[in-house]
């Protein structure tokens, strides 16, 4: 086997790329050849990365490290890619002749989280990390129309780059403290030195790179109102494989100490519990779906985070576990705000009145996904916090597991208004029906089976994540 | 010794002042000269950790060659989207830009 054959996933996505910038280059606007060309794209990708699971080996003077932990994140991100180009049928929020700039950006982006989620080196990390996020910089407010995209794309970047900035200071310490900037060498350096304040303060300052990335406590702000902000296609994919790419390297940051760092443990269960609060407590005053969904995403970090703290092969499959089951329902919740807001307009959630009369599929889907993010059996979300408590248990953090459950409780409130909203409430003005074509109801049918299936039967996906935990230590 | 001890005292104060500038600037532009305070920062660390300590003499002037390129690309970006902002609302204090909230 020839060496750059580990490289595939990565090699198409930057052909797609080159793709979609000569279409880009096209002076006439054809927004259905576009979708067209990126539905095909991306459902090969999704053939490609499955077909590169097995893979092993290293590239490029070993910083880039191509394993089952890295293939299983780069299926997920392929597949959260193609999800969100099955949205895009109708993509009325973004200009028609930038449609191609669109896809090309998703694409790099995809590109960008592959390499993350592969890299050991920090230098590679720190690159990968900037791609992905410039990519979405621009994404932001490439939508059409509404007067918020380029606010919330320079809060986005802002935020963005300051935290970067940070964690590019964070990376010198780790630099300084294990002279090293390979993953491997720091995981035999780091622990013996975890004590002293440089190491420690190194990691924590790196973790906040990724901590924005995932929308954690104290980089949460910029959560609702880029969710607000941005085009309902892009939002949902900030909300799902970005997410999953983001769980990914914390993983692998965290899994470099070995398990052995009290003061660490107790950062993230600080941060942790400030999450899920505080995206609990303020998701039930919203009015917005999206602004809902994401104070959502802010406490559904809290709970992967549990899973990252306890620092254990359980403990980072079962967040592995919880970050798929994260990107299936969050990208049904937009499968649904998408078709119901056609026209590209924010959805509030007073508009979802009706829905079961509207289109009984998407308010079944929309019911059960939301059902899922609440934690209810016999869907996959349960399933995932269900894993990540018990791992979190097997430490004897009782105290973080009660704290999450009570969080779980309230995040149910809103949850359920949601459902209320789809179900019970009649809107003001008659809606007409929802227009939903066949191949959306067997993308909309599928998803639920997924979530479903896999959250009564999780075992395959729980053998596959913690086949993939394995690799980390 | 005592020297490296200098070189990241400079950093920290550097950085501190990045972060300070960041929180405390209204206008974008100067928060964006804040941020590069804040990476310039790193890079003064990288240079001093490699040539103090680390044992290959070349990691740390890398990273600050990358840094630099990417710092680029990064202020390309962001002049670009606050370009955007101008247009639309014929200033760059990040005050005025509060429509979104909730």
């Amino acid at each position: 086997m020839k060496l750059w054959m580990l490289f595939i996933p990565e090699l198409y996505c930057l052909l797609m790329g080159v793709v979609f910038f000569g279409l880009a280059m096209v002076a006439r606007p054809n927004p259905r050849r576009d979708y067209f060309v990126a539905l095909l794209l991306a459902s090969i990708g999704v053939v490609v990365a499955l077909a590169s699971v097995k893979l092993e080996g290293s590239l490029f003077f070993e910083a880039y490290r191509v394993d089952l932990f890295s293939q299983v994140f780069k299926v997920m991100l392929a597949m959260g890619f193609f999800l969100v180009v099955c949205l895009c049928t109708e993509l009325n929020g973004i200009e028609e002749r930038h449609h191609p700039e669109f896809y090309l950006f998703l694409t790099t982006c995809t590109l960008a989280m592959m390499m993350l989620v592969s890299s050991v080196e920090l230098l590679t990390i720190y690159v990968a990390l900037e791609l992905s996020s410039y990519s979405l910089y621009i994404l932001v407010p490439l939508r059409r129309g509404y007067g918020i995209d380029v606010e919330a794309g320079i809060k986005y970047l802002m935020v963005g780059a300051t935290s970067s900035a940070v964690m590019l200071f964070g990376l010198s310490f780790l630099f300084g403290v294990t002279h090293t900037t390979y993953v491997v060498d720091i995981i035999h350096v780091l622990p013996n030195v975890i004590g002293t304040p440089a190491a420690i303060l190194g990691l924590l300052l790196t973790l906040c790179g990724f901590f924005f990335k995932l929308a954690v406590f104290p980089f949460h702000f910029w959560a609702p109102d880029v969710y607000q902000g941005a085009a309902n296609q892009v939002t949902a994919y900030i909300a799902s494989a970005s997410k999953v790419a983001a769980v990914a390297i914390i993983i692998r940051m965290v899994s470099l100490v070995g398990g052995n760092s009290q003061y660490l443990v107790d950062v993230l269960v600080t941060l942790s519990i400030a999450s899920m609060t505080l995206g609990n407590l303020v998701a039930i005053v919203q009015k917005d779906m999206k602004r809902l969904l994401a104070y959502s995403s802010i406490s559904h970090a809290g709970y992967v985070l549990i899973g990252i703290l306890s620092m254990s092969p359980t403990g980072y499959a079962s967040a592995i576990f919880y970050a798929l089951a994260y990107l299936v329902m969050n990208l049904c919740c937009f499968l649904v705000v998408v078709k119901v807001a056609q026209d590209g307009s924010d959805l509030k959630i007073a508009q979802l009145a009706g829905l079961h009369r509207r289109s009984p599929i998407l308010a079944m889907a929309l019911m059960l996904a939301v059902f899922g993010l609440a934690g209810i059996p016999p869907t996959i979300g349960f399933t995932g916090k269900f894993l990540v408590f018990t791992a979190a248990m097997e430490k004897g953090y009782i105290t973080l597991v009660i704290i999450a459950m009570i969080n779980a409780t309230i995040s149910l409130y809103y949850y359920i208004m949601v459902v209320k909203a789809a179900y019970l409430l009649e809107p003001d003005v008659a809606q007409p029906q929802l227009a939903v074509s066949v191949p959306t109801k067997v993308l909309t049918a599928s998803l639920v089976a997924v979530m479903v299936v896999f959250g009564v039967f999780p075992t395959y996906l729980l053998e596959v994540a913690r086949a993939a935990a394995r690799m980390l230590l | 010794m005592s020297s490296l001890y200098t070189y990241l005292f400079i950093a920290a104060l550097l950085f501190s002042l990045g972060i300070f500038g960041v929180f405390q600037r209204r206008s974008l532009i100067g928060m964006l000269i804040a941020i590069e305070l804040m990476l310039n920062a790193a890079s003064i660390n990288f240079m001093a950790f490699n040539k103090f300590l680390a044992p290959d003499p070349i990691v740390g002037q890398i990273y600050t060659l990358f840094i630099m390129g990417i710092a680029a690309a990064e202020a390309a970006i962001a002049l670009s989207i606050i370009v955007a902002l101008f247009r639309r609302l014929r200033s760059i204090n990040i005050e005025r830009a509060q429509e979104l909230r909730g």
